[in-house]
């Protein structure tokens, strides 16, 4: 999923400031899975700016959707009859969410609630961890289903740096050197004979090299 | 007199721009440096021109150093973070280059290594900022430097087609400016009338204004650029010329000279774009008077 955090709240309240009434949308995918824009959080949020707005004497009128995917044109036109009432959107989305909104209603500011952060995965409750950078080329068939892109702090293709104790790397003792989990993951599937394979350095055409990127399915166009 | 001290009073500049080679053989770059000194005020080493791979500014910067001329090197962010960024400015000034200019990197996609990471950390303007930093002393973590660098640090204005696009590249180039960059090279100027007009609104900024000069070696060239950049403004007469000449090679190189004396009452000074020319560059100052 792509995971994201709240800004804090002087800094949306810096961006709202002189509106009198403001739309705050979140997104019921993949911001919900992580706590961070899903309407739980909407509510939050809302009751927050309000006793942020009366504090300085302020009224503010929030009111409050949960689409169910911000970045589908499709859902974002729910917004389409309430757009002229309010003076700027907020949304709860991750960037993907706040660009959609912003590129379908050209005329009201959209302002973002969230720090997006990366693509990850839940390791328990409360934690979420990067996976992937979304390369374009995933080598995990290489690496025993361990991206050193994602994970190794580094970047290194071909093996650790030398600069990890005990599986963990060098920045932290809580981040797992990912060429220790590569190495280990291979041995239990015992193909410890493919470490040895040197990945050729990276083509980074497919990883924004050549600018932002566009899937285009000729199928379904 | 240094290129600095030229800009600042006011006098003439003329800049030969000299690419390093893509391998460790400096004899040509030398021997075209030589054959030009005295006659011009620096020479501009790009950086990866063109988005190809070759020897860094920083050495040809050295080199044109240590053969007695005053050296400007490209810099750009495409390829740099920060940090190698302000180590290779610091690097600069130790091996004797004074003077800096930032430009805009060739996409990626254009060039030799297309496969290659994209960097920009940086941007033009923060990149402008950062430098000056270091010329007060900081870093751009706000450490202190034990010795500061001194450069005179220029900027480019972007293409422009027309006046709507030109009014984008000026409020750019006034960011460059209020960061710390103190000349501005434009683009390349074939159509010198027509620049004239421009000119006034680039002038507007109180910088000392460079003008590019870009040779062209062929009529393909000049079709081609006619055709693919819209802010050359080529002239079919400039073609047809090219293409009539007994001489054609000749007759580049007096386009280009007489193009740079016609800009020579115009702008501060001049950047001569040989495209792999270098050696061509005494016949073409020659036609300039210079």
């Amino acid at each position: 999923m792509i995971t994201a955090e709240r800004k804090p709240m002087d800094e949306i309240m810096g961006m709202i400031d002189g509106c009198g009434r403001i739309l705050l949308v979140g997104c019921n995918e993949c911001v919900t899975v992580c706590a961070a824009g899903g309407r739980k959080e909407v509510a939050l949020l809302a009751a927050g700016l309000q006793m942020a707005s009366m504090k300085k004497g302020r009224a503010l009128d929030v009111r409050e959707m949960t689409l169910e995917r911000q970045c589908d044109p499709e859902y974002v036109e729910e917004l389409a009859p309430h757009i002229d009432q309010v003076d700027a959107v907020v949304s709860m989305a991750c960037g993907c969410g706040v660009q959609e909104v912003a590129r379908r209603f050209k005329k009201t500011p959209v302002y973002p609630a969230l720090n997006t952060k990366f693509m990850g995965a839940s390791e328990g409750p409360g934690i979420w961890a990067e996976r992937c950078q979304g390369c374009g080329d995933c080598l995990l068939g290489l690496t025993g289903g361990i991206c050193p892109i994602a994970r190794c702090a580094k970047r290194l293709m071909n093996g650790p740096c030398g600069g990890s104790t005990n599986g963990k790397c060098e920045i932290g003792n809580d981040v797992d050197c990912a060429w220790h989990l590569i190495w280990e993951r291979m041995k239990e599937l015992g193909i410890e004979d493919r470490y040895e394979d040197v990945i050729a350095a990276k083509d980074w055409r497919t990883g924004r090299g050549n600018g932002p990127r566009k899937i285009l399915r000729e199928d379904l166009a | 007199m240094s290129f600095q001290r030229r800009l600042t009073s006011g006098e003439f500049v003329v800049l030969a721009e000299m690419n390093t080679p893509k391998g460790v053989n400096v004899s040509a770059l030398v021997a075209n440096a030589r054959k030009i000194k005295g006659r011009v005020d620096a020479v501009i080493v790009p950086d990866m021109d063109n988005g190809v791979m070759r020897m860094s500014a920083l050495a040809g910067g050295a080199l044109i150093h240590q053969q007695g001329m005053e050296a400007i090197i490209h810099l750009y962010c495409r390829d740099r973070n920060r940090m190698a960024l302000q180590g290779d400015v610091l690097a600069a000034n130790f091996l004797g280059i004074q003077n800096l200019l930032v430009v805009s990197g060739e996409e990626m996609a254009n060039g030799d290594h297309r496969d290659a990471a994209v960097v920009n950390d940086l941007d033009e303007v923060e990149l402008i900022g950062a430098i000056k930093a270091l010329q007060n002393g900081v870093d751009m973590s706000g450490f202190s430097l034990d010795g500061t660098p001194e450069f005179t640090t220029g900027c480019t204005l972007g293409a422009f087609a027309d006046e709507k696009t030109l009014d984008a590249e000026l409020a750019d180039l006034e960011k460059k400016v209020a960061a710390g960059a103190s000349f501005v090279v434009t683009p390349p100027v074939f159509d010198v009338e027509r620049f004239a007009a421009s000119l006034e609104k680039i002038a507007a900024l109180n910088v000392p204004v460079i003008a590019s000069v870009f040779l062209l070696k062929s009529v393909g060239i000049a079709r081609y650029m006619s055709l693919n950049e819209p802010g050359a403004h080529i002239s079919e007469e400039m073609i047809k010329r090219i293409r009539k000449a007994p001489d054609r090679e000749m007759e580049c190189l007096r386009i280009a000279g007489e193009t740079i004396a016609q800009l020579k009452k115009r702008v501060q000074g001049v950047k001569i774009e040989t495209q792999g020319w270098e050696h061509k560059l005494p016949t073409i100052l020659g036609f300039a008077g210079l």
